[in-house]
């Protein structure tokens, strides 16, 4: 640190630079996340418990917990089996492929949901030979193809660069001892990757249950089937029962909010050796 | 390790290593319903548990009810697109033509003489209490500075009829006073879209907006109005002289029904037209299609001076094209 230099003995710019910061996010983020806990509980805590024990959004909730897992796990073990390929072996095409992966932040989640519907669609590209055999869009698989292919670069982006920054050293002294490849990987390797997994994978996770976009095209949006989370808030909005909708809203704001709190404070933790 | 407790942390957390099912329809016979946004609330919360009820005591089998709502020509799309419904619900006639063209529906798709409309409802104007915009009827809505909320005519079928009642409603007055005008009924449709302020995906995404106190005036279905008077919301209800009953289609999506559904199917469409049903869309202030005496149990439904269907445009197969394609898209929204 460099010594701060006092203006007439107070160093006036530390308040006013936090009063400025706190000042810009109030209207932007702090007040509408404020003003969905005020009117949740501005109707009594009773009505939000039981917009919240509703069975349909109990079960919306539950949906989104487990197909936003599934995404997570499969992108997560992607994302690593990836970012090792790519950064241990340079082949014509290595700089296309990252690209690629990377692609999905860009595209719209409307038409990440349309694009698996023109596929896997009843009348889609290859949907329509696999449809009497089996039904992947308007069910729960749906949900999940989904969520990968939006959640798809978050893992991916978070591990690479811990690959690539990390000295072959070690690995080559595990190599030396006699150990096998895979030997080397399980405990040389991962151990060094712990903190960009878990942080990859809580970023996905989070990102894949406040999935909207592509979920609404793809599930069919039925109640107790295929209704996530944020599915259900949209429906009820539009049914105009707020206070449902705003329970729900409540939850994921909390849930995100714990997710973030464990990867700001657990990094530390994670990243010791 | 440590990456193996992370992982055991989180497969904990979520406790489930499998697809949840819904815990209330297992191995029991199940029933899709696609309806536009406005159906919920009789279905959901009279028809659907008479009709269990019913089953139930003839074939001593449960059913489950699985139901999406959303605007008409959304909920269309949706099933062209190849969502499950075995049943539609939708707003406009036109709508189930769609299906029939895809193939979805076959042509003599209803089996009842209300040629397949289940009920029906007026177009009225909600304003805000005390109305001080002081809107009378659909030429007011064009004053300066009244800001209208409409549902948007590509996704909502509740739109649709909007623009038809508005533009038939001038049509008839004209004639009354002596002169076939269509021009200066379109000039009055355009001025009252100059002031349309929101236009939301259907009629119950307008409602919520008007609701949370979004604008000045929305046109929309009687019983949404009948049904934020029974809430105790702030409005008023202005009935139009001369305005348009709205019919509304139920259909079998047999393209997705199996030989074994199609009993049980069938059995909860025809339900639709029973007494039983009628009066149970009558209490949700819709409209009965079978019996106008019904409709005498709803004393909160308006008196209508004037009032026309669709057929005044010649059927959904004319109007469509005509009115919402031809006077509204081309001529209207094109210039907006």
């Amino acid at each position: 640190m460099s010594r701060v230099r006092h203006v007439r003995g107070f160093d006036i710019v530390k308040p006013l630079s936090i009063f400025a910061m706190i000042g810009i996010m109030l209207p932007l983020i702090l007040l509408p996340l404020a003003s969905i806990f005020i009117y949740g509980t501005s109707s009594g805590l009773d009505k939000f418990w039981q917009a919240l024990n509703a069975p349909e959004a109990v079960f919306a909730l539950q949906l989104s917990l487990v197909t936003s897992f599934w995404a997570t796990v499969f992108n997560v073990a992607f994302g690593l089996f990836a970012a090792y390929v790519l950064s241990k072996y340079k082949f014509w095409g290595s700089n296309a492929i990252t690209v690629i992966i990377s692609l999905p932040t860009a595209i719209p989640t409307a038409v990440a949901g349309f694009a698996l519907l023109l596929l896997w669609g009843p009348y889609g590209i290859l949907g329509r030979y696999t449809d009497p055999y089996f039904h992947l869009m308007f069910t729960a698989w749906a949900i999940i193809v989904a969520n990968i292919f939006v959640t798809f670069p978050l893992a991916f982006g978070v591990i690479k660069p811990v690959f690539d920054t990390m000295s072959t050293s070690l690995e080559e002294a595990s190599a030396t001892m006699g150990a096998t490849r895979w030997q080397t990987f399980w405990h040389v390797t991962l151990p060094g990757l712990r903190g960009a997994i878990v942080t990859g994978a809580l970023l996905t996770f989070a990102r894949a249950v406040g999935e909207f976009g592509s979920t609404i095209l793809v599930s069919g949006n039925l109640a107790s089937r295929t209704q996530t989370a944020p599915l259900y808030i949209f429906a009820k909005f539009n049914e105009g029962q707020v206070e449902a909708a705003n329970a729900i809203a409540i939850v994921l704001a909390l849930f995100s909010f714990a997710i973030f709190s464990i990867l700001f404070f657990a990094q530390g933790y994670l990243e010791k050796e | 390790m440590y990456i193996r407790v992370a992982f055991v942390i989180l497969v904990s957390v979520l406790l489930s290593a499998c697809l949840p099912s819904s815990p209330s329809s297992k191995g029991k016979r199940t029933i899709t319903v696609y309806g536009f946004s406005i159906m919920k609330e009789p279905l959901e919360k009279e028809i659907y548990p008479m009709f269990k009820e019913k089953w139930l005591r003839e074939h001593g089998e449960e059913i489950d009810f699985v139901s999406s709502f959303a605007g008409s020509e959304t909920v269309t799309n949706q099933i062209l697109q190849g969502s499950p419904a075995e049943i539609a619900i939708l707003s406009i006639e036109r709508d189930v033509d769609r299906l029939i063209k895809a193939g979805h529906v076959p042509n003599d798709w209803y089996v009842t003489p209300q040629k397949g409309i289940a009920n029906k409802t007026p177009f009225v104007i909600l304003v805000r209490k005390g109305n001080p915009k002081q809107i009378t009827d659909f030429p007011d809505l064009a004053k300066d500075g009244v800001r209208i909320i409409h549902p948007d005519p590509v996704s909502s079928g509740g739109a649709q009829w909007s623009i038809l009642s508005i533009y038939g409603s001038e049509l008839i007055k004209n004639e009354m006073a002596g002169t076939k005008d269509d021009a200066k009924a379109i000039g009055t449709l355009r001025s009252i879209w100059k002031n349309v302020i929101s236009t939301p995906a259907s009629a119950r995404e307008a409602r919520t907006q008007f609701e949370t106190g979004f604008g000045d005036a929305l046109i929309t279905y009687e019983l949404e109005g009948l049904a934020m008077r029974a809430a105790g919301a702030p409005i008023e209800i202005v009935v139009p002289k001369s305005t348009i009953f709205s019919e509304h289609p139920v259909c079998i999506v047999d393209r997705n029904v199996t030989a074994e559904e199609r009993p049980a199917i069938e059995a909860f469409r025809n339900f639709l037209w029973s007494e039983q049903a009628q009066r149970a869309f009558v209490k949700y202030h819709f409209r009965s299609t079978t019996d106008e005496k019904l409709n005498d149990a709803n004393p909160e439904f308006s008196k209508i001076e004037m009032p026309f269907t669709v057929q005044r445009f010649g059927g959904w197969e004319k109007a469509y094209p005509e009115v919402i394609e031809g006077i509204f898209r081309d001529q209207i929204q094109a210039k907006k």
